[in-house]
């Protein structure tokens, strides 16, 4: 099975492909899920095929952290970058409760994301 | 000097008259001078009644006994001075019916004898003026005395015929021939022939007068005598000279003394004791009246009432002084307190106007947040489109991304517009405000919300529904509190519904209805209470409501809520079409 580098939950269409678009022209690999049940169902497919997944918390159907708890029961080792435009503090604390490996506010650097993906790699590789 | 006595004034005077305007509605009390007033006047009542009822009391026990005290004793002067009067009549009479019984009919008639029996008498008695021996017929059979008598027939005189009819009499005080008042005793007795004869005596009413002068006491007292038909037998001091007929009238002889209290003519309290004189033998026509004036003979406890009644009177002059001073510092403390509160609860409101406006910040933040991180990498991808790529690039693509970083600047750019507009509200005071709109407006502020949560919301405002005016800022506000609060109670995929209707020509309702948690029972009456919250863990400040329950009344409105726990909570909120002036205030 083909190995993903990234997978995108985003129900913001327009964000979600440029940055996918950009994912790719450096080279790596990128699969976009516009909502929460779309999401789980690729995961469980492709469990143990992709490296970091991006997850925003507002999605039309489930709500992120319930989203993040799902894909934590069905592979707990893949790490969960949590990007949001309008986060709380209580989020934040619910995030890193269930594991989540980080906690980032949009927009995003591309160039952060990519020494985020370098380092999550290299830990693998050792 | 001056000022120290005008600051000790204005601890009397009230403070509250410095009523601030500005913070009317957030008093407790509305009407400071209402409870100054009624304060004092439960005080003083309270403390005066007790007061006035025991010094009545004590008026009441001190006038009994003072005249019971007053009757007891004229009583028994009146008891004395009868006895004493009686025993004067009786003393005599007894000596004539032994002069009568002792003496035979030939020493009675002789003038010589009767003269040296009168000069016994009046030296063993004293007061007997003449004698006289008068027979059946009325002639005169033999007399001794001072005045001329001889020869006199006394048949026509009623005392005459009143005498010849009992064993002993007494008469009452007439001039009869000799012109100066006197008594006459009379005892009837048979002559050796068997007709009757009869032994008079005079009496000198001086001695009598003496007698009854000697019980007199003072200067408001009067004694006298009177006959049954209330003719003077004696002067009196109140009634006038001897034979003036008076008023008295006497239902009874019985030789009781009995005491009236009356008012005479001059209005003065007099009180009045009268007793039927009799003697062992027979009756005598007198009647002994002692009469006293009242208020002569209570001097000492009239003079003791005045003392008490300044003592009273000054008491509830100091008493109404303290309670007044009592009073005002109470009910100033209670101002100043409820100043706090009310310049507390004014902070609060507008603090709580930030913290909303401060939840739609974020609410925003997240708006605008969405298309920036789509500006962002559409940027960075024409960025990397120039960087990556080395060969020519494709200007439709680049001009297809300027493109949807356009419509993302658009999307920010209408949303900044909208805080704008909402924002704009809170400086405009009295407007004309579209209910339907400003629903909307707010509703804009949680789509993202509503989406995220699936939310179904529902608003039936008919077009037709009259614009309103009113204080725009703060009817944005009750909507912008109950609706959050409708947010923040519904579970995802709960409804919201918003209504709007015309009540009336002058009211609007507006009914906002959620499936959300809903509120206990017991909570329900505390809600519009400050500080109290059901969201203490959800940092709720629990002043959210209780500011939305004080800008209705402010515009004028009411508001009521129903709410089933576990199914909804429903407020309706009725606001009037046209605000009122003073209530914008």
């Amino acid at each position: 099975m083909k190995h993903i580098d990234i997978l995108i939950i985003d129900d913001e269409k327009k964000f979600a492909v440029m940055l996918a678009k950009r994912i790719e022209l450096r080279g790596c690999s990128c699969e976009i899920c516009y909502d929460g049940k779309t999401a789980l169902d690729w995961i469980e497919k492709h469990a143990n095929s992709v490296t970091l997944i991006l997850l925003d918390l507002q999605l039309p159907d489930i709500y992120g952290t319930r989203v993040l708890s799902m894909i934590k029961i069905i592979n707990p080792a893949i790490p969960i970058i949590i990007l949001t435009g309008h986060g709380t503090e209580k989020d934040r604390q619910q995030c890193d409760k269930l594991g989540a490996y980080m906690f980032i506010h949009k927009p995003l650097s591309i160039d952060k994301l990519m020494t985020i993906l370098e380092q999550i790699k290299g830990t693998h590789e050792c | 000097m001056l000022t120290k006595i005008l600051n000790s004034m204005k601890s009397i005077l009230p403070a509250f008259h410095r009523h601030n305007v500005h913070l009317k509605s957030f008093y407790t009390f509305t009407n400071y001078w209402n409870l100054w007033t009624s304060s004092i006047f439960i005080l003083a009542l309270t403390a005066l009644f007790p007061l006035c009822i025991v010094t009545f009391i004590h008026y009441q026990l001190i006038q009994k006994s003072v005249d019971s005290e007053l009757t007891l004793r004229t009583e028994r002067l009146t008891s004395n001075a009868k006895n004493s009067i009686a025993f004067f009549m009786e003393e005599r009479l007894d000596a004539l019916r032994f002069t009568v019984n002792e003496m035979e009919y030939k020493q009675l008639s002789n003038d010589k004898m009767l003269a040296e029996i009168l000069k016994n008498l009046k030296l063993g008695f004293g007061g007997l003026t003449d004698l006289s021996v008068i027979g059946m017929d009325g002639n005169q059979i033999a007399s001794a005395g001072p005045y001329n008598l001889e020869g006199k027939n006394y048949k026509t005189q009623p005392w005459f015929l009143e005498s010849l009819k009992k064993t002993n009499f007494i008469s009452e005080v007439f001039t009869g021939y000799r012109d100066i008042p006197h008594i006459i005793i009379a005892v009837r007795s048979v002559a050796p022939n068997g007709s009757f004869f009869i032994l008079r005596a005079t009496l000198d009413t001086e001695r009598l007068i003496q007698k009854i002068s000697s019980y007199k006491t003072g200067d408001h007292a009067d004694i006298f005598l009177v006959n049954y038909k209330g003719v003077l037998q004696t002067a009196s001091t109140r009634h006038g000279k001897i034979f003036t007929k008076t008023d008295l009238t006497f239902p009874d002889n019985s030789g009781k003394s009995e005491v009236i209290t009356a008012t005479d003519l001059k209005t003065r309290m007099i009180i009045s004791c009268h007793s039927s004189i009799f003697t062992n033998f027979t009756a005598t026509p007198f009647i002994l009246v002692v009469q006293k004036e009242k208020a002569g003979m209570i001097q000492t406890w009239l003079e003791l009432r005045q003392n008490i009644n300044w003592t009273v009177g000054i008491s509830i002059v100091l008493i109404i002084f303290i309670i007044t001073l009592a009073s005002t510092s109470m009910v100033n403390k209670l101002y100043m307190l409820d100043e706090t509160k009310a310049q507390a609860m004014l902070q609060m409101e507008q603090n709580q106007q930030l913290a909303s406006i401060g939840q739609l910040a974020a609410g925003v933040a997240h708006e605008i947040n969405n298309p920036l991180a789509v500006i962002n990498q559409t940027a960075g991808y024409i960025k990397d489109l120039y960087s990556f790529k080395n060969e020519p690039l494709n200007s439709t693509e680049i001009i297809e991304e300027i493109d949807s970083i356009l419509d993302a600047v658009d999307r920010c750019g209408t949303i900044t517009q909208q805080l704008l507009g909402f924002v704009r509200q809170f400086d405009v005071k009295i407007k004309k405000i579209n209910l339907h709109k400003m629903v909307t407006e707010v509703l804009n502020f949680h789509k993202k919300e509503a989406e995220y949560k699936g939310v179904n919301v529902a608003v039936s405002i008919p077009d037709n529904i009259p614009d309103m005016e009113t204080d725009s800022g703060k009817f944005q506000q009750i909507l912008v509190n109950l609706i959050n609060n409708a947010f923040q109670a519904v579970e995802e995929g709960g409804c919201l519904d918003i209504t709007g209707y015309q009540n009336n020509t002058k009211t609007i309702e507006l009914v906002i209805k959620d499936t959300g948690c809903g509120i206990p029972e017991e909570s329900l009456k505390k809600i519009y209470e400050p500080f109290f919250s059901t969201k203490k863990d959800q940092n709720g400040t629990g002043l959210g409501l209780s500011i939305t329950y004080g800008l209705v009344k402010k515009l004028g409105g009411s508001i009521s809520v129903q709410s089933t726990e576990g199914v909804g909570t429903c407020f309706t909120i009725t606001m009037p079409v046209k605000i009122q002036e003073e209530e914008s205030i």
